[in-house]
This record gives structure tokens, sequence and C-alpha cells, in this order.
């Protein structure tokens, strides 16, 4: 398929038979979740610092378990939770999944989390960027043994508003894919300008006996027919 | 059939199928329980999923797939989560997988003990004869550190600069040993040669202070401080460092597997030993800020108290969850 080249999408195969697309998120967006998770645990940490130092050595002690806990189970704590994600990862729009679709489970949490102490090395997650960068599915090492991925959090499904045109019945016997494509541009009709509109339509003029011509008028046409191959009489 | 008809037959369905998974996200977090109709959100999901695979089939527009794919791969999550959470799956744990996890992977164990003991005790030796070698491990500070640390005066052992409260030196303990467990057990992705190095630089640390203090004369202060908790910080590190051979040994001979599918196992059955080593850890650390450092507890009860744990510790790995229930 033309789209699995283009795209990073992984297909994760479900029992009844059909695959689910995931869509691993890259270095960027998890970076910059990475940095924002790191602003949140720091304002923590501060206020923490400020909160304990009045309770001299147990205070201090609460301190340093805080600071293990927010090192090491401020990521596997939120990644349980209904979101999947840590809050920088939710304001990023991505979460972690077992790879194959399913929410995370506790003991890969665990894992991937844990590895990171081997992500980290040499120095700030040179080995966990190199083995995301080499790989299409963008996993670090952890994410390798755990057999997790950070994938973007679907969005809502459009509701579709098609330009509205007359149907018309296509003047050549048209396969289902390149149907689907005339959908799509008629789907996009409205975020292009006319000339541009004109100019892809043109591309698709055969489908309503215009093939050659272009101008307002075929556009309309194509539209007329994208209209009836979803099933407008 | 056009994709505007296929939408108006099954439309009823999927919104159905919605609602119910909606009502059942809802009665996990609480709300107002509604009763959750298994057999119909099953049916309705196989029924969904068919539309979905024949709109793929048929090439229907974007929107179309889309929305399905959104509806099949919400209800997959909900209907194949995993529960093992709460309390009865934590004394699961610790119960029967821990200890039979351990036993499970007994040659790594074997191996990690002989990185960690050679260097210990090939250190302490070389120290103890020679010991200004102690200083190719561990910088002239520190030594001087340790050697006030177990001098014996103050009221506290195993401390720089006498008395400070029991409660930070356990925060301090609890972060630097498990982070020194984890680096043994993640370094082992690193074809098991990080498990090696962090296991014997770990051994050869503590054989070189042991051999150092030793030759100083302040041997009787240093081993009744250390005995009891080494009980458990001691087998720990070990335990982490033999599941990272662990992994290491499934990345370098992954068998029938490929490597990644080998590495994966391996870490789903390795993890266990890292949940038992992290609370190992936890005991390790309160015993040692609360037990060892009071030097008010005379030797005897110490070593009797650091025998008791030796032999439960032995006792809990070798025997614990052998019985098939």
């Amino acid at each position: 398929m033309t789209r699995s080249v283009l795209d990073t999408i992984v297909a994760a195969e479900t029992p009844e038979g059909i695959t689910l697309e995931l869509r691993p998120a890259g270095l960027c967006s998890r970076a910059c979740a990475f940095l924002l998770d790191g602003l949140i645990r720091f304002a923590i940490f501060y206020a923490l610092a400020v909160a304990t130092v009045l309770f001299g050595g147990v205070g201090l002690a609460v301190y340093l378990i805080m600071l293990f806990a927010l090192e090491w189970l401020y990521p596997v704590i939120f990644e349980l939770t209904r979101w999947g994600a840590t809050p920088g990862k939710r304001a990023l729009g991505i979460k972690v999944v077992m790879d194959n679709g399913l929410p995370i489970t506790p003991a890969a949490s665990f894992t991937r989390n844990l590895l990171r102490v081997a992500d980290f090395l040499p120095f700030f997650y040179g080995f966990g960027v190199v083995c995301l960068l080499l790989r299409k599915d963008y996993k670090r090492l952890g994410d390798l043994a755990a057999a997790t991925l950070v994938v973007y959090q679907p969005r809502e499904a459009k509701k579709l508003v098609l330009a509205e045109a007359a149907p018309l019945a296509p003047a050549i016997p048209v396969a289902l894919p390149d149907q689907a494509a005339v959908i799509a541009l008629a789907a996009r009709a409205a975020r292009l300008t006319g000339a541009r509109l004109d100019e892809l339509a043109a591309l698709a003029a055969p489908i309503s006996g215009d093939a050659g011509r272009s101008g307002p008028e075929v556009t309309t046409r194509v539209l007329g027919v994208a209209n009836w191959f979803l099933g407008r009489r | 059939m056009t994709p505007i008809q296929f939408e108006q037959l099954y439309e009823r369905d999927w919104d159905e199928l919605r609602a119910m998974l909606g009502q059942l996200r809802g009665s996990q977090q609480g709300k107002p329980r509604v009763l959750i109709q298994g057999e119909r959100i099953a049916s309705l999901y196989r029924r969904t999923c068919e539309h979905l695979a024949l709109a793929r089939a048929r090439s229907y527009p974007a929107y179309l797939v889309d929305r399905l794919d959104q509806i099949t791969s919400d209800a997959h999550q909900l209907i194949y989560q995993h529960r093992e959470y709460g309390f009865a799956r934590l004394k699961q744990i610790f119960t029967e997988d821990f200890p039979r996890a351990v036993r499970a992977h007994a040659a790594y164990l074997w191996v990690s003990l002989a990185l960690f003991a050679v260097p210990t005790l090939a250190l302490g030796f070389i120290v103890y004869f020679r010991p200004e070698l102690v200083l190719t491990v561990i910088d002239a500070s520190s030594v001087a550190n340790f050697e006030q640390m177990y001098s014996g005066v103050g009221d506290a052992l195993g401390r720089p600069g006498g008395a400070q409260s029991d409660w930070l030196m356990f925060g301090f303990y609890i972060r630097n040993n498990i982070g020194v467990a984890f680096q043994c057990f993640a370094g082992g992705l690193f074809a098991g040669l990080g498990s090696v190095f962090f296991i014997a630089y770990n051994g050869a640390l503590g054989g070189a202070v042991a051999g150092y203090l030793t030759q100083r004369g302040l041997g009787s202060t240093f081993y009744a401080f250390v005995v009891t908790h080494a009980a458990f910080e001691l087998t720990a590190t070990v335990l982490a460092g033999a599941a990272g051979l662990r992994l290491g040994h499934a990345l370098l001979v992954p068998g029938r597997l490929t490597r990644l599918q080998s590495l994966v196992a391996a870490s789903r059955e390795s993890v266990v030993i890292i949940y038992g080593v992290v609370l190992m850890l936890l005991i390790a650390a309160a015993l040692e800020a609360f037990w060892d450092a009071a030097t008010w507890i005379p030797l005897p009860v110490r070593y009797s108290v650091a025998a008791v744990c030796w032999i439960a510790v032995i006792a809990y790995l070798t025997l614990q969850g052998r019985r098939a229930r």
C-alpha cells in the first residue's frame, strides 16, 4: 500500500481480524513531552524543597524519598492511568500503548521506565535518541524491551462536509481507490483556493467526460461525480 | 452499496456501541453504575469490526474508515485490557512470582554472584596487604571519609561527620542503592557488558573499602555496621545483575526467536526479579538507617539479628512458592 510507504503507521492485528493503525510519535513530540514533564517535576521538587526544609532531618528524608519517587515512579504511575500518558505526553497528544495496540501493562511500564538508565547513556539520552531515530516505529531501548510504543492519540473523526454539487454519473468506470481519492478531493474543496481546486479537479476530469479541459464548470462536474460516488442521486 | 447507504444502514449499531463503551468507562471510574450488557457489547464490537473490514475492502472514503477505526480501537482497548493491579497481584508477586523467578534464573545468579564476589575478594586482599592501592578505585578524600565514618567516635556508625538524622540517611540510601541496582539491570541491554561492569565495579568498591578498613584496624566497627543490611543489599544487587545478564544473554543467544522477540520475552520474565529487588532494597535502606547505625546495640545482638536476616533471605529465595496450589 502506498500509504504504508509514505507513513510510519504501525499495523496491529486484533483477534477479530482487523488491523488497528497506530501512529508512532517521533523524536520532536517526545522530547517536548519530556521537557514539559521535566518542568512539572522541577516545580514539584521546588515546592517540596520549600515545604520540607522546615521539618529538618525528617523533612529532608521525605524530600529525598519524594525525589526518588518523582524520578522513578512519576512516569509509571501516570502511564497506568486511564490516559496512558504522563501530563507532558497528554499535553502533546501522545500516549504509551503496547505494540499490539492494547493499554500498557504495569510490568511493561515498569520495564520501559527502568531501562531509561540504558537509554540515558552515554549522556543525555544518547543511545535512546540514536535507537529511536534508526527505527521506523520510533522505539527507544526501553520500548524495545517492554514491547511498548508511543503513539499519537487518535483524533475524533471529523464529520464529512462535501462540496455541494448536483450528483453526476461518472462517464467511465472508476476503480474504488480512485473513487475514494475523488471523494477526498471534494471533502477538501472548501480549504483549497479556487485556482488550486480547478487545477486538481482537472487531473480527475476524465471521470466526468471532460478529459483535457479545466475550469470552474469542470470542477463542479467533478465534484458532482464525487457526490455520486458517495451515494447521492 | 454506496458509502451513504452503508452509513445509514449501520450507524445505529456504531452509536449504540459507542454509548455502551462510554458507560463501561464511566462505571470503571466509579460513576453511577449501570448494568453492563457484556454480550451485547461483544456482538456489537464484532459487527463493527466486520464493517470496518468491509469499508476498507471497498475503499470507502477516509472519514468513514476513520470513524470505524476509532470506535473499534476504543472498544479493543476496553475489551482486551489487562487487569494486574491491586494488592492481590502484589501479594502474588512476593509470595510466588519473585522467588520462583529467582530460581528460574539460577544460572545467571551464580554468574552474577561470581562477578560480584571475585572482585570483592580480590580487591579486599590486595588492599589489605598493600593499602595504598585503595586509591586505584576510590579517591583520597572518600577514603578519609570512610575512615572517619567507622572510627567509632560519634553516636552513629557509617556516617560522615557524626550524627545525622536516621531519616535523612534512609532517604539517601533508597535513592543511591536502588539507582545502583537499576544500573546493574539496565546495563544488560548492552549485550550484558553493562551489567558485568556495574556488578564487578560495585564488588570491587566494596572489597577495597573492606580491605582498607580491616587493615587499619577498623574491621570490627565496619563489619558490625554492614553485616545486617548486606543480607538484603548485596543479595539484591547480585539479583539485579542476574536479571541484567539475562537480558544480555537473550540478545546474544536468541535461539529460535529474533533478537527483539528474545529480548522482549527475557525482560518480561526478568523484570519480576526487579520488583523483588526494589522491596529488598527498601528493607536494606531501613535497616541501614535505623538499626545498623545505632551504636547502643551490643555486638552479639547485632550478629544474631544479622544471622537471622541472612537465613531468612536465603530461605525465602530458595523455599518460598515451591508448593503448587
